[in-house]
């Protein structure tokens, strides 16, 4: 283990039982077979320490300024070799795994997450691959409420303009190919306040309602990706109800870590987060919460298995031979994130303080804004860059992003916003930072530089190469 | 060859390190006993383990390779996405389609496991069905041993949207081709005895329980003179296993395990498509921003998730490399060695084998003795589990139900398989395990439940 090097000298280091990276750690059942140790409720002394945080992280390429935690997340060490104890269990036996270990596992994770989302119980809790899978699976039930005759062809789904490019086309993949009626809704960026979009919300279920056809479902995100705002969920879904939509779908892939996520307080039907982005799971685990209820009882997982026709929380737990390690250190995390001050609530309010921070920071000495408020923010926030950039379409976005990437050293992405009629000098890039535990003040540092030095280079996106 | 200490990464230009290519080797030296024993010194040493037919094995070096593109993801995600993955998978992709004789790529796709491929060629049955495309009792035709998962997936896609399924009943044990054959034809005449279609024939390479090697390329034939749409042959134990060439089989789609019989980590799969201009109108059901881009091109981004399985074919094909013959010389000699210890075995216990060996592969199905009174499916699985509890024995094993009139009938079989790390112990001490059982009076209805 890594000495404690702690901000008070004072402090007594408490030997931390933490995920089994010790095979002493591990317990024997009766057969021999032996488990990985269960999460323990720990009583600390100590809080985890920066270089603890920096040693967790260490495999992380150090010559990069690591800003974009939101695109595909981070594992911390612990959780990487918790992981690979259980890869091992399976390696070793897996017979033996499939028929003792494998499903009590899962259950577990599946346990400890109804738990953090306060579902009213674990069964409305799937483990998936990731948001893309659960999208997928919202929807592929929709396509056969069309083709079995429950929906009628013209009924409508309704997203927002936002939504995530693999979300959209599944529902063309599903919706739109069996019948159904797509609306988007159109959102302003930047964005002021959450009664902008509450307004434009309520518009599109007026025009989802015109020829008296009836909204489906509604898929609004949690935080919308890219430009990245959060979505005032609640009262969207308050409208939905009020407006008599079948199904709400919130799909908040950066949802379990980044913002709160109440299952009962947001009411949506099927609710969708990632555990890779920001609740510190190696590739790729997420959930899918579905809401016990005698209209939605007919999810399954596209991919069928013998387990075929037990509740989707089932048909998930087996898809086939593969590696269910990633989630099966779900309990591994939550060790994890009670060596933090106030495990994730702490973990989540530090982000978003740090992310707005560092925004305005930069903000302010490229003389641009942000995207959104810091209340309509997470752990990420979208900061305007200087439009003497000349980014001018989403291929500009790319080509500066790997300009930056392989020039300099580092990784965010960059959004293009085109310019409205009659905008003078418009911001028409904006990059998305992320702030995760392991960033440092200088990451931001260096990218404020670099794009200084850009400027003052009078670089522009129009001469960077195809 | 792959090296886990990472001396033969190369860098790019910006500094990025790529795992070293699969190269053609010139072998002087052929991989030794002791280097076999120790590329899969994880297993267990306590278990006898000749069960390599549910869930495959691993040599250490394709682990360490797996945990090196593992890394690479870990330490720079975005770099990785943009620069890696693709020419990853690709390169897997190109080294699977030379290994299977496809004609092009792009009728390469690589999927998680056979069932996923299943569940692919399936949802498209359930648009045809949906888009009017199959009419409503149109037919699909699959084996009686076909796998769990795709009898479920046939339920949950075919039979859900409207299509009549047949189940081609085998024989078992069976003792020729001609059985089989005879039975296909026989199914293929009543799928279309009111006049509807026979749009898809679902035929497993090799069943699962009992294991018999099906005669693919033959039935493939019957069905293109009756008319058969779409031919899938589901092949879970196919590469590594029995000789897998997709222009001589001729079926439209065909699926294979990578991790059951060719090394590859948990787990990997690929699925072929004939290129035909008939069924361009595959897609994976997870649907990402390449929907549409052809199936091939939607496999190899359904979100993020650890694609390292599917990373290192370069990886398997060097160490099968490393064996006299290849992949063909480790099937042929685990052919040769399950057939006789399938033999040992049947004579110590004076049972049978449940198919001549020209109808196996790296399994074989082996009577047990009929005194153990082996009456149901349940007992099979304690069986199995008292066989792994207390004798540290891991083989699975197969319910026959009696048919009337039989004499002291053979119930249960355990399939028995032979991979490179499998030692004449293995099979021994199986064999000592039940005698004792014998022995000892030990019959299933004694297990508790």
């Amino acid at each position: 283990m890594t000495p404690v090097s702690s901000r008070n000298p004072n402090h007594v280091p408490h030997i931390l039982l933490m995920a089994s990276t010790d095979a002493e750690q591990y317990h024997f059942g009766t057969n021999g077979e032996a488990k990985p140790p269960p999460p323990k409720k720990q009583k600390l002394c100590s809080f985890i320490s920066e270089s603890e945080i920096q040693s967790e992280f260490s495999h992380h390429d150090a010559s990069v300024a690591r800003i974009n935690n939101g695109s595909f997340g981070c594992c911390p060490q612990s959780v990487i070799s918790a992981q690979q104890q259980w890869q091992l269990r399976h390696l070793r036996q897996p017979d033996g795994f499939y028929f003792n270990d494998l499903r009590a596992g899962i259950l577990e994770s599946r346990k400890v997450i109804c738990s953090l989302i306060n579902a009213d119980d674990v069964s409305e809790v799937s483990l998936v691959d990731n948001a893309t899978t659960a999208a997928a699976i919202v929807l592929q039930q929709v396509a056969w409420a069309f083709s079995e005759g429950r929906f009628d062809k013209g009924d409508v789904a309704v997203m927002l303009h936002y939504a995530y490019g693999a979300v959209k086309k599944c529902v063309e993949a599903y919706v739109t190919r069996a019948g159904g009626r797509v609306i988007e809704v159109d959102l302003p960026f930047p964005v002021s306040s959450k009664e902008e979009i509450i307004t434009e919300f309520k518009r599109s279920m007026e025009r989802g309602k015109l020829n008296g056809q009836k909204i489906r479902l509604a898929v609004i995100d949690h935080i919308t990706s890219m430009p990245s705002v959060v979505i005032p969920v609640k009262e969207l879904v308050k409208i939905c109800r009020e407006e008599g939509v079948d199904q709400i779908f919130v799909d908040a892939a950066h949802g379990i870590g980044c913002v709160d996520v109440d299952m009962k307080e947001i009411g949506a039907d099927f609710y969708t987060s990632n555990l890779h982005k920001w609740f510190f799971c190696p590739p790729s685990a997420a959930f899918l919460y579905c809401r016990k209820s005698a209209k939605f009882t007919d999810l399954h997982h596209p991919v069928v298995s013998h387990e075929y026709g037990k509740g989707l929380a089932i048909e998930s737990a087996w898809i086939g031979t593969r590696d269910y390690s990633s989630l099966l250190v779900v309990p591994s995390i939550v060790e994890f994130l009670n060596r933090f001050e106030d495990g994730i609530e702490g973990i989540k309010k530090r982000n978003h303080e740090e992310v707005v921070k560092m925004g305005e920071m930069l903000a302010k000495s490229w003389g641009t804004h942000l995207g959104c408020p810091p209340d309509m923010c997470s752990s990420m926030v979208m900061v305007g860059l200087p439009s003497c950039l000349g980014i001018a379409s989403d291929k500009d976005t790319l080509k500066l992003r790997a300009h930056l990437r392989n020039h300099f050293g580092v990784e965010v992405p960059v959004y293009y916003r085109a310019p409205k009629e009659g905008e003078v000098d418009p911001v028409t890039g904006y990059a998305r930072i992320s702030y995760q535990v392991y960033n440092k003040a200088e990451d931001y540092e260096k990218f404020r530089h670099v794009i200084n030095k850009l400027v003052s280079d009078k670089f522009c996106c129009a001469c960077l190469s195809v | 060859m792959a090296s886990p200490d990472g001396k033969h990464c190369r860098s790019q230009t910006n500094g990025e390190a790529k795992p070293p290519d699969s190269k053609k080797q010139k072998i002087t030296e052929l991989i030794t006993d002791d280097e076999i024993m120790s590329e899969f010194s994880h297993h267990d040493a306590s278990v006898a383990r000749i069960n390599n037919g549910s869930f495959g094995a691993c040599p250490q070096s394709v682990i360490s390779a797996q945990q090196r593109w593992q890394l690479r993801f870990l330490r720079q995600p975005d770099s990785f996405y943009f620069n890696d993955l693709k020419p990853g998978i690709l390169e897997s992709r190109e080294a699977i389609r030379s290994l299977i004789s496809a004609d092009d790529v792009s009728e390469v796709s690589i999927v998680d496991n056979a069932t996923t491929a299943a569940a692919i060629v399936l949802q498209q049955m359930t648009w045809a069905f949906a888009e009017g495309r199959f009419e409503k009792g149109d037919v699909a035709v699959m084996l009686h041993y076909a796998y769990g998962a795709v009898k479920k997936s046939m339920e949950a896609y075919v039979t859900r949207a409207g299509g009549r399924v047949f189940e081609v009943q085998l024989p078992f044990p069976v003792s020729s081709n001609e059985e089989i054959i005879t039975e296909f034809k026989l199914a293929l005449e009543r799928g279309k005895v009111k006049g509807q279609r026979i749009r898809l024939a679902v035929i497993d390479h090799v069943t699962s329980m009992p294991s018999v090697v099906i005669p693919v390329k033959e039935l493939v034939k019957i069905c293109r003179e009756e008319g058969v749409d779409q031919v899938f042959v589901d092949a879970a134990h196919g590469i590594g296993c029995v000789d897998v060439d997709v222009k001589e089989i001729g079926a439209d789609f065909y699926t294979s395990n990578l991790h059951k019989w060719f090394f590859c980590p948990p787990s990997a799969a690929f699925l072929y498509c004939r290129k035909s201009a008939k069924f361009s109108d595959l897609h994976h059901p997870v649907v990402s921003h390449e929907y549409g881009n052809g199936l091939a091109i939607e496999s190899t981004w359904i979100g993020t998730r650890d694609y390292s399985s599917q990373l290192v074919v370069p990886s398997a094909v060097e160490f099968v490399n490393r064996f006299k013959g290849g992949i063909e010389g480790i099937k042929k000699r685990n052919h040769e060695v399950v057939v006789r210890m399938g033999e040992m075995l049947a004579e110590s216990w004076g049972t049978s084998l449940g198919c001549p060996p020209d109808m196996c592969s790296s399994m074989i199905m082996v009577g047990l003795p009929s005194c153990l009174r082996i009456t149901c499916e349940r007992d099979t699985l304690k069986l199995r589990a008292h066989l792994r509890e207390c004798y540290r024995v891991e083989v699975p094993i197969y319910y026959r139900s009696p048919k009337e009139g039989e004499i002291d009938p053979i119930t249960g079989y355990a399939r028995i398989s032979h991979q490179v790390y499998n030692k004449l112990e293995d099979y021994e001490r199986f064999r000592d395990a039940i005698n004792k059982l014998v022995s000892d009076k030990f019959t299933c209805p004694s297990l508790s439940a």
